[in-house]
Formats: structure tokens, C-alpha cells, sequence
């Protein structure tokens, strides 16, 4: 509920605050909600004048609608597809990640998750040459792994290191810094990661269930609200920002809060496999 | 206030019912009516299902899960594209106003279900790619769509809405996917009062209610399954707030048919076959504008999901008193 | 987009306050001082100071670059365990600013190699070690004074045996059984209420004390073993310990190193020995190594870890602690996942 204040719009003056106040009004929602005639003549103010604040007020904090045909066009104009420099997982996801979507990844510990999320970001840093955010909740990122999986794509080391400084990192091992981080990204964060590289074409999150499980399951809402917070800024900064988001959690907890496309990594049997190496030329 | 002609019009007349927007769904003649509400819920998704398959590296493989784990958003698009799609195509021809409230519109599948409507309608006419894709336009553009992100901005939206509802008799339409987006964020901002929890969607229900009654248009809205901190899912819908429940008439529960029965059909089947998930819509009304008695209906279907949409399987309805079950 | 306040990291029952006097979105208080805040919220002005700070603080530019991280990483030595082997597979030791869990059974070496640690953290920097303090969480009661003035004195006689150079020599007189000693903090907890109290204090302890390196919780799993029948809020407090043990690792830069027993699952008729604590926590720790037996044999394999070949390599456990086995070297089988 948005309170009302002195200065909100033309006419919204102390002494007519004090009289809304007086007739129970106290928020936009209340005014906007309420019988105009029959407030304009308690507050002893015009119907024309209080029918234009109402005016104003509702403008000011509605949504506005657009036309699906305008949204499609601007989709069109904007959405890319980022390979994840796996062939297979490519071919999974249509051709890679989208733009302007969530991509979940999931499956058991150590079925190679946290491996897809170096790849990707070193495959959208250093063959896409687009900057990416990585935001570790686990402390398992290992840049040392970075430059192994760099090596192998180049000897170069001026395009390893190029290739590593596209790769803006995060450790965040609590949600409310997760969200604090979110947040300021969405708002004006990205632009600034991008500069001295490409534009940030890629968010990857591993992992969001580290910071929300300690959370669920209390008697608390607290945890669900957060959790569908995070889904909420995730989401609207994939849209608005025009960047994919990969994001790994444990398990599909999060599915209906993010509604993403989900990839699960599974991992046979740990103790069957025997001498193999698990993409280690990425 | 005053009121136009055309306003008037709009508000009493002009609307399109929306009783036949599918025949599958609803028991017969039992569709929603001016006015009425549908509720769309899904049970929540359980256990493992192997869509595709892709080894990501040796050892490793990655399955893709399906996009939708109830069938619930496909049902939704589903019925969006009846309502858009021109007449020609087996459309209804009217204008929607999709309420986005979890930012989850995903414009490009909902292009690809109308592409694949239009060209299996327009296929039989003459006609060029340049006509398909002015179809096209033109389905999308009896769509608006709105982005909520606080049940406040939800309420004081619906309030905006009324001035396009009054000018716009095309308009038959409303959509909010989801009305439980906010149900979580509210109970937290609530603190421990009920009243509080539920006031700000109340005041929503309110609302909606008349402009139900003064625009004469129908609502769709979907709504989460709910995991409960202990007892498991919580039935569909009833978590929300009375007076949003008194509005509902019409309520499809999507699910997902057992993953054991799919299992063996899998094995049996090609990979393509694998991929035909079947889901399961049961419709529940109590439809009280048609008849004076409170009666019930109930309708089951099942659907698949296609590249080009929800395509309905089977049917099989019953309508009864309520002794029935 | 808008932030709402109940996203911000502050007690509920202050963003309750925020909410009922109208202050929904963190654009709400931007324009405000501390004082009209208190007025307007009911809440202190202490609060109000943490609001106001809370709703404009800036963390997008917290972060650093991989390059950077790379770096930083090259900075953090880790401790090595006095099996030359074990060493080489995990990359130079247990890596500090990491979390390491050692699952195994009873028996198979947890505690021992918790305890060599714990001594082989102290060597000193000139000798190519970490020189670091050690906190060690006792849970089942199983820390032995004994074997740790052994592993000590074994150590100590290792590195004077190393000496060369007068800065060795100088070190090893203040490398003593007795400082080692006196460098290991002992903390006992006999249940889970008493272990997330500790660990919750310890950022305190921590901060008093620089010089700590090493963490050792030994075991994690014995004090929730009573939480058995509450599966969900064992999940719920362990995701919390995990988060807890990962933000110390890295923020203090100290290696956690915590223990894990094994338990059996029965998977499709078949029953197999795994770590306990269940899936979600097996999240939790970056490295996860494995202590088992083949025979006579003892076997550690590293089975998770974002930047290790998965590897099986044998040691022993002698009179002076953890060591390789003179034996031939067994056939290696490696693995890269995560």
C-alpha cells in the first residue's frame, strides 16, 4: 500500500491530506478505490479537482498495458541465443541459452552442474566475448578451473586472462546478499559490469537453493516470500536486460516460482564408472 | 459519471460469450458465461521425468524436463489463442488483456501455437507467407498484456483496466497468470493477522467482482499448486482468500497422468513417442446464471502437447446433482 | 523495478513496522532522514539508521573478476596432510578459504587425519606451510590428546630434520610440541543446539584471533543424529550450518575441514554404503573425499570437487599420523565431475 504524501501530484496539499486522513483515506489504494463524489464532499474540495488527483495517482502507479503485437517486435529485435559450447546441451536447449529466459539446472551432488556453469561462462567469455556474471553461493567456484578450461580452448595467455576479466564474479553465501546483489544489478549493476568487455549477456546463479533450503520449511513465510522474490528479480532482469540466466539449484523447488526451462544433470552410479574423464577439452 | 452510448453498448451488448471457447474443457453448454470466473490450477509436479536425453560428456547426461509439469500454462495458451485467432481460423476474434503477474509470458511459444493455428487454418485458402504473417499481427494485437509485480500494483492496475474495459467492446477477456503470484509476499508483509495477509487480494476480488458485473467480460486466472510446510500440497485455490473464492465458477485442475503408466509407454515407444506427455483437465462449475437450482457439473479430458499446442485426446463427462460424489 | 522493503536483510519485525506506516519499496525511504523515519515507522532510531542504510547500499560493486579471483586464489596456500599422494591429488593439500568434507566409516582414518591437520597447519611459513591456529569442534568426544602430541612431535622431528637456513632455524625454535598445543583451541559440543551456538559465536572468536587457519568439525552428523525423526528441519538447520561453514571458508580464509559418517541405502534390491546427512547436504562441501578400505588396504578418494581429477590413492596410519604407504603405487583410476 502506497502511503499518500504531501507533493505525490498537483493539489495534494497538507490540508487536504489532513481531511483524506480524517475520512479514512490514508494510502493511493484507498483514494483510488473510494466514491469520488461522495469524498469530494467531505473534504469540502472540488469533484473535478479530486477526480484528477485520482487521475494522476492511478497513472502514476499502474502498470501499463501493451500491445502482444509491440512486445513480439521488440522480442524479435532483441532476443539471442547463446551457445553453451556443448554440442549435445546445445542441441537440448534449442541451440542454447535464450536470452531474456531462465534456465534451470539441476541434479544429485557431483553429477557435473557446477561443471556446465564454468562452461558456459567461459565459452560466452571467451568464444561469444560477451561478459558474465557468476554469482557462487557455494564457494565452489575455482577460477584456477576457469583457466584450466581456457587453456585447453587457447595457449594464449593474453586471451586467457582477457577471456577471465569478462567473467565478473560474486561470492554471496546468504540470501539477503544474493538479493541485495540482484537488485543492484538490475539496477544499473549490468551496465556497469559491462564496461571493458562486451555487454553482459549471461547471468548464471549456482547455486539459489544454497541460500534458500536453510530457509524453507520453517514456520515462517518468510523463506517462500524470499524465494519467489529472488524467481522475481531473476526474472524480470532476464526480461528487461535482455540476458539469459542460467541457475542451478538442487532440486525443482524452484520450478514454478521461475517457471525456466529445467536441465537436469544426472550422474550414473557413482562407484560403476571407472576410468573415463568428464570433459575435460570442454 | 457519465457514460457514451458506445460505453453502454460496450457494457451491456457488445461482449462476446465466451460459453464455446472449447468444447473439450467444459460439460456441455456449461462454458463460462459473461461475468464468470475460471479458475486454472495444477497439481505440483512429482517425481522424475525423462523428457530428451543428451550426454554431456562422457559419463554424464542431461535431460531436458518439460516446460510445463501440469499441462496448466499450454491449457492456458491454448485457450489465449482460441480467443485471438480471426474467425477464419477458428478463432473467437476478441480482444484479451493478459494480467502478467509472474513475468512469465513467454511470447515465443505463444507465437509458435498461433503460427501453427493460422497455417493449418489458411492452408486450404491461397496464400502467401506475407498474409500469414499480417494474420499474425493482427492476432497479436487484440492482445495487451500487463506486468504486475506487487498485489498493490495488481489492484490499482485492475482500477486502470476499467477505462479500457468501458471503451473497448472487443475486449472479452481478462487473463491473470498467475492470481496466487503474490500470495507468499503478502502472508510475509502481513505479519501474524490473517485480515492483513489477505486484504490487499480481497480488495482485488472486490473489484474484479464488479467489474465482472458492470463489464460483463470473463476471467481466466491460474493459480499455483501451494507446497504447505508440513501437510504437502494444499488442495488447489482454497489457500486463497474468500471473497476471491465466492467469485470462481468454473475451476480446471490440470495434472500430469501417472508417470508409472507413462513410463511403460515409453519404454515401448520411439523417443518421439516418449515425448507425448499426457495430461489430465477435470472441470468442476457451479454454474449459478443458467439454472435457478445449484447444479454441478463435471467434465474430464486429456490432452497432449504438441509443437503446435495443446491437441484434446479424449472426453468424458457426467452431469449430475451433487449426490454424485 | 521496484525493491520491496521485505526483501532487505533487517529484523521482521521492523520491516513489519516499514509496511504498516505505508513504506512498501525501498524508493519509499530514499528521500527520508533517520529521524523522520522513526517518526513516521514507530521505529527506533537506531532502526531507522539500519533501514535507511539497508534500502541504499550498493552491492553490484562487490564483485571481482575471474582474474582477480584467480589471483586471490594464488595467494591461499593450502595445508598439506603429510601423505605426499594424498597431496598432489587434492592439488598441494586441503585447500584454506575451502570446505572439505571426509566421509568414511568407523575406523577408516577421519578423526586421524582431522588431527594430523590439525598439527600440519602450525608448520611454519618458511618450511612451506600455512602457520596457522586451529579450531577444533569435538562432537562424539573423540579428540585424542595423545595421538596429537605424537603427530606433533613426529612433525617437529620431520622439520628440524629439514632445517638448512638460520630463518628454519630460528622457526623451529618456536615450532615446539608445546606450541602446538597451546595453537589448538579445543571446543566440545555435545549436541546440536551446543554445535550451532558455537558456530554462530565463533565469527567473534575468529575475529579476535587472525591468526586461525583451520576449522575442524568432527562430526557434523553425531549431534543431529537425534533430529533423525524431523528429517526437514535437520535439512533446514544443516543447509544453515553449510551456509555458515561456506561464508567463514571464504570471508576469514581459513580451510573448513568437517567429518561425515557413512550409511547404508538401499537402492533397487541393492544396498550401498554413502555419505550420510542426505543429498542436500552433500551440496554443501566444495571437496568431498572419501576414507574406505579394499582389504588391508586404505584407500581416500577424492569424489567432488569443481577443480580436481577424481582420484583414489592409498595411505597408511603409523605411529607419527598420516603417511603414504611404502608400497607400489596402485593404478590410479581418475575422473573429472564435479
Amino acid at each position: 500500500m502506497v502511503v499518500l504524501r504531501e507533493g505525490m501530484c498537483p493539489g495534494l496539499d497538507e490540508g487536504l491530506l489532513r481531511d483524506l486522513r480524517a475520512a479514512d483515506v490514508k494510502t493511493v489504494e484507498d483514494l483510488v478505490s473510494s466514491d469520488i463524489e461522495e469524498l469530494a464532499q467531505k473534504c469540502s474540495v472540488s469533484y473535478k479537482g479530486l477526480l484528477a488527483i485520482r487521475r494522476v495517482l492511478l497513472a502514476q502507479h499502474t502498470a501499463f498495458p501493451v500491445s502482444g503485437a509491440d512486445l513480439y517486435e521488440e522480442l524479435l529485435s532483441s532476443t539471442a541465443i547463446l551457445s553453451t559450447g556443448n554440442p549435445s546441451l546445445d542441441k537440448l536447449l534449442d541451440s542454447g541459452l535464450y536470452t531474456g529466459e531462465i534456465t534451470e539446472l539441476s541434479g544429485g551432488p557431483g553429477s557435473g552442474k557446477s561443471q556446465v556453469c564454468f562452461g558456459v561462462a567461459v565459452h560466452i567469455s571467451y568464444r561469444l566475448k560477451q561478459s558474465v556474471v557468476y554469482i557462487d553461493t557455494t564457494g565452489g567456484l575455482a577460477a584456477g578451473r576457469l583457466l584450466q578450461m581456457l587453456q585447453a580452448e587457447t595457449s594464449n595467455t593474453e586471451e586467457q586472462m582477457a577471456a577471465l576479466q569478462r567473467i565478473h564474479t560474486f561470492r554471496l553465501f546468504d540470501v539477503y546478499s544474493l538479493l541485495d546483489c540482484l537488485y543492484s544489478l538490475r539496477s544499473g549493476g549490468l551496465q556497469q559490469a559491462s564496461v571493458g568487455g562486451g555487454s553482459v549477456k549471461a547471468v548464471i546463479v549456482d547455486s539459489v537453493s544454497a541460500v534458500i533450503s536453510p530457509l524453507l520449511g520453517g514456520i515462517q513465510n518468510e523463506g517462500m516470500s524470499l524465494m519467489i522474490q529472488v524467481a522475481g528479480v531473476l526474472k524480470t532482469m532476464a526480461k528487461d536486460f535482455n540476458v539469459a540466466a542460467l541457475v542451478r539449484v538442487t532440486q525443482s523447488l524452484m520450478c514454478s516460482a521461475l517457471n525456466a526451462r529445467g536441465i537436469s544433470s544426472v550422474n550414473p552410479n557413482p562407484s560403476q564408472d571407472t576410468s573415463s574423464s568428464y570433459c575435460f577439452e570442454t | 459519471m457519465t457514460e457514451s452510448g458506445a460505453q453502454l453498448f460496450a457494457r451491456l451488448e457488445g461482449r462476446r460469450c465466451l460459453k464455446d471457447i472449447e468444447p473439450h474443457l467444459f460439460p456441455e453448454d456449461g462454458g463460462p458465461d459473461h461475468g464468470e470466473v475460471v479458475e486454472l490450477c495444477g497439481t505440483e509436479g512429482t517425481g522424475e521425468f525423462t523428457a530428451l536425453e543428451a550426454p554431456v560428456c562422457l559419463n554424464c547426461t542431461a535431460h531436458l524436463e518439460p516446460v510445463c509439469v501440469s499441462g496448466k500454462t499450454e491449457l492456458l495458451y491454448h485457450l489465449l489463442c482460441r480467443c485471438v485467432l480471426p474467425e477464419a481460423a477458428g478463432g473467437l476474434e476478441v480482444d484479451v488483456v493478459f494480467v502478467d503477474t509472474d513475468y512469465s509470458l513467454d511470447m515465443l511459444r505463444l507465437v509458435s501455437i498461433l503460427d501453427s493455428r493460422l497455417s493449418t487454418a489458411l492452408s486450404t485458402s491461397s496464400s502467401s507467407a506475407g498474409s500469414e504473417e499480417a494474420a499474425l499481427r493482427s492476432c497479436l494485437s487484440r492482445l495487451l498484456v500487463v506486468h504486475c509485480s506487487s498485489s498493490s500494483q495488481l489492484l490499482l492496475t485492475l482500477h486502470f483496466l476499467e477505462t479500457s474495459l468501458s471503451s473497448r467492446p472487443s475486449l472479452a477477456l481478462l487473463l491473470i497468470d498467475s492470481i496466487s503470484a503474490f500470495y507468499w509476499l503478502d502472508r510475509c508483509e502481513g505479519g501474524a493477522s490473517v485480515a492483513k495477509q489477505e486484504e490487499k487480494l480481497s480488495k482485488c476480488a472486490e473489484l474484479l467482482g464488479r467489474l465482472l458485473r458492470d463489464y460483463r467480460v470473463t476471467v481466466f486466472a491460474t493459480c499455483h499448486a501451494i507446497r504447505r510446510s508440513s501437510s504437502g500440497p494444499a488442495p488447489s485455490g482454497s489457500y486463497l482468500c474468500r471473497p476471491w473464492q465466492r467469485l470462481v465458477t468454473h475451476r480446471l485442475l490440470c495434472s500430469r497422468q501417472d508417470p508409472a503408466e507413462n513410463m511403460a509407454a515409453a519404454a515401448r515407444g520411439s523417443r518421439e513417442q516418449r515425448r507425448r506427455q499426457v495430461f489430465i483437465v477435470r472441470c468442476t462449475s457451479s454454474s449459478s446464471s443458467s439454472s435457478s437450482c445449484s447444479m454441478k457439473g463435471f467434465r474430464s479430458s486429456s490432452f497432449c502437447v504438441t509443437d503446435g499446442g495443446v491437441e484434446f485426446i479424449g472426453t468424458s463427462s457426467s452431469q449430475d446433482n451433487e449426490q454424485s460424489q | 523495478m521496484l525493491r520491496p522493503v521485505s526483501s532487505l536483510c533487517l529484523s521482521p519485525s521492523v520491516k513489519l513496522k516499514l509496511v504498516r506506516a505505508g513504506f512498501q519499496f525501498t524508493t519509499d525511504l530514499l528521500h527520508l532522514r533517520p529521524g523522520q523515519l522513526s517518526a513516521e515507522a514507530g521505529v527506533s532510531q537506531q532502526e531507522a539508521l539500519q533501514v535507511l542504510q539497508a534500502a541504499s547500499a550498493d552491492a553490484a560493486g562487490g564483485g571481482v573478476t575471474a582474474l582477480e579471483l584467480l589471483q586471490k586464489e594464488a595467494e591461499l596456500k593450502s595445508i598439506v596432510t603429510f601423505s605426499s599422494q594424498l597431496d598432489e591429488a587434492l592439488g598441494g593439500g586441503v585447500p584454506v578459504g575451502k570446505t572439505t568434507e571426509i566421509c568414511g566409516a568407523p575406523g577408516a582414518g577421519k578423526t586421524q587425519l582431522c588431527l594430523q591437520l590439525a598439527v600440519d597447519v602450525q608448520v611454519p611459513r618458511c618450511f612451506g606451510g600455512v602457520e596457522g591456529h586451529v579450531i577444533y569442534v569435538d562432537t562424539e568426544g573423540s579428540f585424542l590428546l595423545q595421538r596429537v602430541v605424537d603427530m606433533a612431535a613426529a612433525a617437529v622431528r620431520h622439520c628440524s630434520l629439514l632445517a638448512e637456513d638460520e630463518e628454519q632455524r630460528v622457526a623451529m625454535e618456536t615450532f615446539t610440541v608445546e606450541t602446538i598445543l597451546s595453537n589448538i583451541f579445543l571446543v566440545r559440543c555435545r549436541d546440536y543446539v551446543e554445535l550451532l551456538a558455537e558456530l554462530h559465536l565463533l565469527a567473534d572468536f575468529l575475529s579476535a584471533r587472525p591468526k586461525v587457519r583451520l576449522l575442524v568439525v568432527d562430526s557434523v552428523a553425531f549431534p543431529f543424529r537425534r533430529l533423525l525423526d524431523e528429517l526437514s528441519q535437520r535439512t533446514r538447520l544443516l543447509n544453515g550450518v553449510a551456509q555458515h561453514l561456506i561464508t567463514m571458508a571464504t570471508s576469514q580464509h581459513i580451510a573448513v575441514v568437517i567429518t561425515n559418517q557413512m550409511t547404508t541405502r538401499l537402492r533397487g534390491g541393492q544396498s550401498q554404503l554413502v555419505p550420510a546427512l542426505g543429498e542436500s547436504w552433500g551440496h554443501a562441501p566444495t571437496i568431498r573425499l572419501l576414507l574406505h578400505w579394499e582389504g588391508p588396504r586404505r584407500l581416500a578418494t577424492i569424489f567432488k570437487s569443481p577443480s580436481h581429477m577424481d582420484t583414489t590413492v592409498q595411505y597408511q596410519i603409523t605411529a607419527d599420523g598420516f603417511r603414504d604407504t611404502e608400497q607400489p603405487e596402485l593404478p590410479q583410476s581418475k575422473r573429472r565431475q564435479t
